[in-house]
C-alpha cells in the first residue's frame, strides 16, 4: 500500500508541473507589508501534499534579489496558500517583483521532490509625473525603539531635494536617481500628534511630508489582583501603565480584556484600571485570569489564578451598638456580612480616647460579635471602632466602623489640690485659697462645685460655707486671728470628692524668715531645706509663677514628709524675673509652718533702670544724693551696690572722672576728699548729671588771690630793678677800715697786705649775692602756683572693683614743681574714665602722650633708674625752695636729700596707683 | 399676523437692544479673534510645524474663505450674510478639528474660540434685523450650519496638519478683515444708504420694529 501511494507520489511529479500560480498581491502602506496567494493549479479538489514554497523579491531590477524565503505548506485544490513579508523599506519607493516556486516536502513520497519552475514575476511599482514629489512611507505607526526608513522618490524634472525631520535638515541616501532613503534609527516618543517629516523642491517649488506617529511602548499591567465582598462579584483591579493613546486617531487608549481560562469566558473592560466579573452560581471556586492589555502595536498579558474564598475582602461591620454604659464599663456588639454560620471572622476592636488608643482586642465572629470594656474613665467620651477579616484565608481587611459613646458620671475619687496664702491686714488675716483645676481622673463628672467649710478651732460655733463652681478656682476669706481649720471638697451629680484639711495657726501670715538667695538655672531652682520639727506629714513649696507687679498666679508643689529638696523647674520662668520661694512643712494637724525663704533669678540681667536721683544740700563743697525710690526687687538681677561718678568742674580733660562705688547704700555724700567744687557725676548703672554751683566766698577768693599774684610779681619786679639799677649805676663801694679782717691783719702780720684763703679757718658764712634769694623766691611762687592750678585728680575708691588687682583705697597727688611735665600730659585723668565710654578709651589709645608710655616712665623712676639729670634738676629744685624759705635752719639743719626722695616716691606710689586702677577698669 | 409678530419677536429674544452696542461687540470680537497667537501658534507649535517652509506654506488664505475685494463688495446685509454663513463653516470645520486632539486641553483656546465664533454669529443676525435684512435662520443659532471644511478623508495626516493650519490662518485673517469693515461702518455709518442701521425692514408682511428717537430700544409701530 505504501509503495503504491509513493508511486503515485512520484508520478505526480513528474507528470505535473507543481508550479505555484500567484493569485493575488497586495500591499499594506502603513505595515510596508506585502501579502501573496498563491494555488497550485494541478492539484484535484480534495488531494493534500505537503510542499515547501520558495518566494523571491527583487527591488528596482528583476535581478537584484533581496529576499529568498522558504516557506511550509500543506496544499490543497481548493486552498491558497499565504506568505506575507515587512519591508524595511517603503513598499512605494521602489518597483518590486515577487515569484514563487515549490517542491513536494511529503515523507510519503520515494524521495525529494525537485523545484518546479518559478512562477512569473509580479511587478508593483508607483507611477509619477515629471514635477511630482512624493515622500513614504504614509502615517507610519511605530513604537518607541523602533527604526523607520523614509524614502521620496522625485520626477525627473526634480534634482535638488531638501528634506527635513522635525524640522531638522537631514541627508539621504540615494538609491537611484530618483529615490533617496533615510532610516531614521531607535525613535523616541515626542508628541502624540506625531513627528514630521517633508521634501521640498525649490524651483519648480513643491513639497510632500509624512507624519510618523511614535507610540510609547505599552507595558505590562501591574499589581493585578481580583477579590470579592459579596460572592457575587470579583473585582479585578490593576495599574495600567503609560496611555499610548495617539492624537489623529491613529491609536486609542490601550484596550483591556479578561479572559477566565476554566470557563472560557472572555470580557472587554471599560476601564482602564478595573474590571468586575460576574461569580457564576455553580459552585466555581477556583478561577484563572488572563488580563491583556493590546494597542495597535502590541498585546501584554499578566495572568493569576485563585481560589475565590481566599479571596475575600469583608464589607465593613454594621449593627454596631453599645450596651450597658457605666461609668467604667461599656459593651459594644456588631454584625458582619457573612455566608453561613459555619464561615468564622477575625474582627479586630480598638478603643480610642483623645486620638490615641488605649485598647486593643482581636475577636472571632461567625455572624454577630461582641467586645466588653473595662477600666474606662468616668464622663468620658470613647471612640470604638471594628473591622473583620476572613478568620481562615485572611486576604483583607474591612473598612473601620467606628463610633462613639460616653461614659456615664461617677463620684469625684480624690481630693482637690488646694494651697493658700495669709496676709495680716488691720488684725485680720486674709486667707486666699488657690485650688488646681481637676482631672479627669479626680473630678468623674462635669460641673463640679467646690465646698469650702471654715471652723474656728477655738470657738466650734463659728463655722463658714462658701460654694463655689468651675471654673472659679480661687477664693478669699477674712478670718480672725483664731486657729481655723478649712475642708475643701468638690461635689458632681454623682457624690462628693474626699476633702482636704488645712489648718490656720494664730501665727500663720506672721511667720519672720530671712531670705536666702538660691541660684537658678536653665533647669529651675533647686530648693532644700532642713526639717524643723519631727511631727512633719509634708512639705509644701510655693512661688509665684509671674514676675512682680503682675498677678501672682501662685504656684505650689507638694512634697512627702521625707524630702529634704526638691527642683521647682516651670516653662514660665524666665530670665531677669525674680522668683521668691517659700518652703512650708505640715504638721500633723495640718498646719502650714513657714520655714525657709528664697528667692533667685534664673539668671540674672544687667539693671535696664537706672535709679531717680535726687540731690539734696547742694554746696560749692558738698552735697548728698538719694535714691531710697529706686526698687532692687524689680530689678532684673540683684543689685550689688552703686557706682557715682564725680569730676571737677574746671577739670579740662573730659575723662577725668572720679569713681565711686557705694555697696547696697541708697544715699551719697561727698567725703572730705572731695570737698570741693564738683561738676556733676554719673552713675554706671545709668546717666544722670547734676551740676553744682560755686558760692560766691570761693569765687571771691579766686579773685583775691589772683590779684595777690600780681601784686606780689610787680613788688618783686620793683625790687629787682632797684637793685639792678643800683648795681648799675651807684655800686657799693666796700670800705676796708670796717672788715674784722683788717683788724686780725693788724694785730699778727702787719706788713702783710695779702690775705691767702687756704689760711682762713671759716666759722661762719654770709651770703651776699641777694639776687639769688631772689631766685629762691621764685621757688615758692612755683610752690604757690602749684596750689592754686587746677585740681587734677583725687582718686577715692570705697569698695575694691571685682578682679581689681590693685592696691587698696589711695589717693593721688601730683605736685608740679618737681615734676612739671607730668602737669601736660593728664596721665591720672586717663584712670577715671568711666568704663562704658568709647571715646575716652578712643583718646587714651590714640593720644601723643599715651599713657603706657608715662606710666612707664614713671614706674621706671620709682625703681631708681631716673637719668641723672632729671634727678638733680628736681632735687635742686626742692632744696632750693626749703634753703630759702628759712635761712636759719639752713645753717642749723642742713637740707637732707632723703626729704626730698620722700616726695620724689610719693609722687611715685600714686602713679602706680593709677596704673593698678587702670587694670582694675580694663 | 399674530404669527408673524410672533416670530418677530422670536427673532429678537436674546439680541442687544442697540445698534451701536452690537456693533461695538463685534468689533471688540473681531479684535481678540484676529490675533494668531491665540490659535494658531498653540496649533504650530502642537502639531510640530514649526518651520518656516511649512509656516509659509501655513499662510495661504484658503479659498473657502471669502476675499477682501468680495466682501467689500457686498452691501452691509450681503456682508452679514457671508461672514454667518463663512463663520458657520468654520465652526463646523474647528470642530472636526477639535476631534483630531487627543485631548482638548491640548489646544484649550479652541473651544473658547467657537464660544466666540458663535457669539459673534448671533450679534451679526441682531445685526442683520436691525438693518431690516433677517438672515435665513430666525434665531440666533446655537451652532453651526451643516456645511462643513472638514479635510477629506483622502489626505493624510501631514496634509490635515497644513490644512488645518491653513484654516486657522486664514481664519485670522479673515477675522481682521471683519473687524476692519465693521469699524468702517462706525466711521461711516451711511455707507450703504440701501440700509440705513436708523431705519429698520422687516421682511415682507412682517410688523416694523424700530428703535425708540434714544436709538436704544427697538418699539413696535401700531399700523
Amino acid at each position: 500500500m505504501l509503495f503504491l501511494i509513493s508511486s503515485c507520489l512520484a508520478v505526480l511529479a513528474e507528470r505535473f508541473q507543481l508550479t505555484p500560480q500567484l493569485l493575488h498581491v497586495s500591499v499594506n502602506s502603513s505595515l510596508q507589508r506585502v501579502y501573496l496567494q498563491w494555488t497550485i493549479p494541478n492539484l484535484t479538489y480534495h488531494q493534500e501534499l505537503k510542499m515547501v514554497f520558495q518566494i523571491e523579491i527583487s527591488q528596482i531590477k528583476k535581478s537584484n534579489v533581496i529576499l529568498v524565503a522558504n516557506h511550509s505548506s500543506a496544499v490543497r485544490g481548493d486552498r491558497a496558500v499565504h506568505w506575507s513579508w515587512d519591508s524595511e523599506l517603503p513598499l512605494e519607493c521602489v518597483t518590486h517583483f515577487v515569484r514563487v516556486r515549490g517542491a513536494l516536502d511529503d515523507a510519503r513520497a520515494p524521495q525529494p521532490g525537485s523545484w518546479s519552475k518559478w512562477s512569473p514575476w509580479e511587478e508593483a511599482h508607483v507611477s509619477l509625473g515629471p514635477n511630482e514629489l512624493l515622500v513614504y512611507p504614509k502615517e507610519k505607526l511605530v513604537e518607541e525603539g523602533s527604526n523607520v526608513t523614509f524614502c521620496w522618490i522625485s520626477g525627473v524634472n526634480l534634482n535638488n531635494i531638501s528634506c527635513y525631520l522635525s524640522g531638522i535638515a537631514i541627508h539621504g541616501e540615494r538609491l537611484d536617481a530618483h529615490v533617496s532613503t533615510f532610516k531614521w534609527n531607535n525613535v523616541l516618543f515626542h508628541r502624540d500628534t506625531g513627528t514630521n517629516f517633508f521634501c521640498r523642491h525649490t524651483n519648480p517649488t513643491t513639497y510632500d511630508g509624512v507624519t510618523v506617529f511614535v507610540s510609547k511602548v505599552l507595558e505590562e499591567p501591574k499589581d493585578f489582583s481580583c477579590e470579592t465582598r459579596d460572592f457575587r462579584t470579583l473585582s479585578c483591579t490593576w495599574k495600567p501603565g503609560v496611555d499610548t493613546a495617539l492624537a489623529w486617531s491613529k491609536q486609542p487608549s490601550q484596550r483591556y480584556a479578561l479572559f477566565e481560562w476554566v470557563s472560557g469566558e472572555n470580557k472587554h473592560c471599560e476601564l482602564k484600571n478595573s474590571c468586575n466579573w460576574q461569580i457564576t452560581q455553580d459552585s466555581q471556586e477556583l478561577y484563572n485570569f488572563t488580563l491583556t492589555a493590546e494597542n495597535y502595536l502590541r498585546k501584554r498579558s499578566v495572568n493569576i489564578a485563585f481560589n475565590v474564598s481566599h479571596r475575600v475582602h469583608p464589607k465593613a461591620p454594621h449593627d454596631v451598638n453599645f450596651d450597658d454604659v457605666s461609668a467604667t464599663r461599656a459593651r459594644m456588639t456588631w454584625r458582619v456580612h457573612s455566608r453561613g454560620k459555619s464561615h468564622t471572622f477575625l474582627c479586630q476592636v480598638e478603643l480610642h480616647c483623645e486620638g490615641q488608643m488605649i485598647q486593643e482586642h482581636n475577636v472571632s465572629v461567625h455572624e454577630s460579635g461582641e467586645q466588653l470594656f473595662g477600666d474606662l474613665q468616668p464622663d468620658t467620651r470613647y471612640k470604638a471602632q471594628v473591622r473583620c477579616a476572613d478568620a481562615n484565608h485572611f486576604w483583607k481587611w474591612s473598612e473601620w466602623t467606628p463610633r462613639n459613646f460616653h461614659t456615664l458620671e461617677a463620684a469625684p475619687s480624690e481630693a482637690p489640690d488646694a494651697w493658700r496664702t495669709v496676709t495680716s491686714e488691720n488684725g485680720r488675716r486674709k486667707v486666699a485659697l488657690f485650688w488646681k483645676s481637676p482631672s479627669k481622673s479626680r473630678v468623674n463628672g462635669k460641673f463640679p462645685f467646690y465646698n469650702i467649710v471654715v471652723k474656728n478651732m477655738e470657738n466650734s460655733s463659728e463655722v463658714q460655707q462658701h460654694a463655689l463652681q468651675a471654673p472659679v478656682n480661687s477664693t478669699w476669706l477674712s478670718l480672725g486671728q483664731s486657729s481655723y481649720l478649712i475642708q475643701i471638697t468638690f461635689t458632681n451629680s454623682q457624690g462628693t470628692s474626699p476633702a482636704l484639711v488645712m489648718g490656720i495657726s494664730r501665727d500663720s501670715g506672721n511667720e519672720e524668715v530671712e531670705a536666702e538667695r538660691v541660684d537658678g538655672t536653665k533647669e529651675g531652682f533647686m530648693i532644700s531645706w532642713k526639717p524643723q520639727t519631727r511631727d512633719v506629714v509634708g512639705y509644701v513649696v510655693d512661688w509665684c509663677a509671674n514676675s512682680q507687679g503682675q498677678h501672682c498666679n501662685l504656684q505650689w508643689k507638694n512634697l512627702g514628709p521625707n524630702a529634704t529638696s526638691t527642683n521647682i523647674s516651670s516653662d514660665a520662668f524666665k530670665k531677669g524675673v525674680r522668683y521668691n520661694f517659700r518652703v512650708y512643712e505640715i504638721s500633723a494637724h495640718r498646719i502650714a509652718h513657714l520655714i525657709q525663704k528664697n528667692v533667685g533669678y534664673i539668671q540674672e540681667l544687667a539693671p535696664l533702670k537706672s535709679p531717680d536721683v535726687i540731690l539734696s544740700n547742694p554746696t560749692s563743697h558738698s552735697f548728698v544724693l538719694n535714691w531710697t525710690t529706686y526698687a532692687t526687687e524689680s530689678q532684673p538681677g540683684f543689685i550689688e551696690g552703686y557706682h557715682v561718678y564725680v569730676k571737677s568742674k574746671d577739670a579740662q580733660c573730659p575723662q577725668e572722672w572720679e569713681e565711686v562705688v557705694l555697696k547696697g547704700d541708697t544715699h551719697f555724700s561727698a567725703p572730705d576728699t572731695l570737698r570741693r567744687e564738683v561738676l556733676g557725676y554719673i552713675f554706671s548703672i545709668g546717666g544722670s548729671t547734676f551740676t553744682t554751683k560755686p558760692s560766691l566766698p570761693y569765687m571771691l577768693l579766686q579773685i583775691i588771690l589772683s590779684m595777690t599774684m600780681c601784686v606780689l610779681f610787680l613788688l618783686g619786679l620793683c625790687y629787682w630793678k632797684s637793685q639792678w639799677v643800683k648795681e648799675k649805676c651807684y655800686p657799693d663801694i666796700p670800705d676796708p677800715y670796717k672788715s674784722s679782717i683788717r683788724s686780725l691783719i693788724k694785730s699778727k702780720k702787719p706788713p702783710l697786705t695779702i690775705m691767702s684763703v687756704k689760711d682762713c679757718i671759716p666759722d661762719a658764712l654770709e651770703i651776699i649775692n641777694k639776687s639769688e634769694g631772689t631766685k629762691t623766691q621764685g621757688g615758692g611762687t612755683g610752690k604757690l602756683h602749684a596750689e592754686n592750678a587746677p585740681t587734677k585728680l583725687a582718686y577715692l575708691r570705697l569698695l575694691p572693683t571685682e578682679g581689681s588687682s590693685g592696691p587698696g583705697p589711695c589717693i593721688c597727688f601730683e605736685n608740679f614743681t618737681y615734676n612739671q611735665p607730668a602737669s601736660d600730659c593728664g596721665s591720672c585723668g586717663h584712670i577715671s574714665v568711666p568704663p562704658r565710654d568709647p571715646p575716652y578709651h578712643l583718646e587714651l589709645l590714640t593720644s601723643p602722650n599715651n599713657l603706657l608710655n608715662v606710666l612707664e616712665k614713671d614706674y621706671t623712676n620709682s625703681l631708681g633708674e631716673i637719668p641723672a639729670e632729671q634727678s638733680s634738676l628736681n632735687y635742686v629744685s626742692q632744696l632750693a625752695s626749703l634753703v630759702c624759705g628759712d635761712k636759719d635752719s639752713l645753717a642749723t639743719d642742713p637740707p637732707m636729700p632723703q626729704h626730698c626722695s620722700e616726695y620724689k616716691m610719693q609722687m611715685n606710689i600714686s602713679l602706680s596707683s593709677m596704673i593698678l586702677l587702670g587694670q582694675g577698669k580694663h | 399676523m399674530v404669527l408673524l409678530l410672533a416670530s418677530a419677536a422670536a427673532a429678537m429674544r436674546g439680541c442687544s437692544r442697540s445698534y451701536a452696542q452690537l456693533l461695538s461687540q463685534l468689533q471688540n470680537q473681531a479684535n481678540m479673534e484676529e490675533n494668531p497667537n491665540l490659535l494658531l501658534e498653540p496649533y504650530i507649535h502642537l502639531q510640530d510645524l514649526d518651520t518656516d517652509i511649512l509656516r509659509n506654506s501655513c499662510m495661504v488664505y484658503p479659498s473657502v474663505f471669502p476675499s477682501e475685494d468680495a466682501l467689500r463688495a457686498l452691501s452691509k446685509p450681503g456682508f452679514l450674510r457671508a461672514v454667518h454663513a463663512t463663520l458657520g463653516r468654520l465652526w463646523n470645520s474647528l470642530t472636526a478639528l477639535q476631534k483630531q486632539l487627543l485631548q482638548d486641553q491640548d489646544l484649550p483656546r479652541l473651544t473658547i474660540t467657537k464660544h466666540n465664533i458663535q457669539g459673534m454669529r448671533n450679534n451679526i443676525h441682531c445685526l442683520a434685523w436691525w438693518l431690516g435684512s433677517p438672515l435665513e435662520t430666525s434665531e440666533p443659532t446655537q451652532g453651526g450650519s451643516r456645511v462643513s471644511l472638514t479635510p477629506t478623508p483622502a489626505l493624510d495626516v501631514f496634509w490635515s496638519k497644513m490644512k488645518s493650519c491653513r484654516l486657522l490662518w486664514g481664519y485670522h485673517h479673515f477675522i481682521g478683515l471683519v473687524g476692519r469693515v465693521f469699524r468702517e461702518w462706525e466711521d461711516n455709518p451711511n455707507r450703504s444708504r440701501r440700509h440705513s442701521p436708523l431705519r429698520l425692514v422687516l421682511p415682507k408682511g412682517t410688523r416694523k420694529i424700530r428703535p425708540s428717537r434714544r436709538g436704544q430700544r427697538p418699539v413696535r409701530r401700531a399700523q
